[in-house]
């Protein structure tokens, strides 16, 4: 039961500071600051940030330079929100 | 369904470089990387493939409704100066290419022999340009009706709560905004 919880816990920490690097990266591509000050899991690149779409590939290349990953098309496809990149990671970083 | 994308290349040139690692590996076909990079233009050649499958994305969207990113699977021919088609899964788009030294508008429809109507239009101001952009297109219309965008970013045409059966589309990059709509109802 404790074990279970303390793992919970360290999850819950990564997750945040998964964010906090998520952040970084997408700063410059941001056009949409009060969106960009209110970020959290739910945050869309395009509808919420406001991100150039063209720029939504800098955005998987940053991303798979900062955690030394690869994302695929597939995976790719579904990177439009702060939530499904964080699953990405989460996914390519555990694999 | 139609679907239109507007690039100012002089924003372009700045906001993204095509010329990064994996830049073009990710969202090009073998194909249209060979095209680009035997173009005498490359850069022109990114932008120019980028803004068909843009304006054909905004399309199956309409259709589809539902967002993805998956730039690559939107394969870009080439016709003309003024034409092109782009192909995804089964799905083949029409494109009209209108190229300037300082813009790209491109636009997309499935039926070619469709009446449309479409501008192209300079925006003198830093910001609003969606609203500015919105206004142009509203400008075809009664003052009653209204632009809103659903759930997966498509815009629709409102007459009190009644929505228009026209296709329409809307962009804006930079200093440029543009739009394009079909004159026939559509659904």
């Amino acid at each position: 039961m404790l074990v279970l919880s303390l793992k919970n816990i360290s999850n819950n920490m990564t997750k945040e500071e998964l964010i906090i690097k998520l952040k970084v990266i997408v700063k410059p591509y941001v056009q949409d600051e009060q969106a960009f000050k209110n970020l959290s899991e739910e945050t869309d690149f395009i509808k919420d940030l406001k991100i150039n779409s063209a720029n939504l590939v800098d955005v998987v290349l940053d991303v798979e330079d900062e955690f030394d990953i690869e994302i695929d098309n597939d995976s790719m496809e579904k990177m439009l929100s702060v939530k499904a990149a964080i699953e990405i990671i989460e996914e390519k970083l555990s694999a | 369904m139609i679907g239109n994308d507007v690039v100012d290349l002089q924003l372009a040139k700045t906001q993204s470089n095509w010329q990064r690692k994996g830049f073009l590996e990710k969202q090009f076909t073998e194909e249209e990387q060979q095209t680009i990079l035997n173009s005498e233009n490359p850069f022109l050649q990114v932008w120019l493939f980028w803004s068909m499958k843009e304006a054909a994305y905004k399309c199956y969207v309409q259709e589809h409704q539902k967002r993805f990113f998956a730039p690559k699977k939107f394969k870009c021919k080439i016709l003309s100066k003024k034409e092109g088609i782009v192909q995804v899964n089964s799905f083949i788009y029409n494109i009209k290419i209108i190229l300037s030294d300082f813009y790209i508008h491109a636009l997309a429809v499935k039926n070619k022999n469709k009446k449309m109507v479409s501008a192209l239009f300079f925006i003198n101001k830093k910001s609003s340009q969606t609203k500015i952009t919105n206004q142009y297109l509203l400008s075809y219309f009664s003052d009653k009706v209204k632009l809103h965008k659903n759930e997966v970013g498509i815009p629709f045409l409102y007459e009190q709560q009644k929505r228009l059966p026209v296709s329409i589309s809307t962009s804006h990059h930079g200093d440029y905004g543009g739009f394009a709509f079909i004159l026939e109802n559509e659904f």
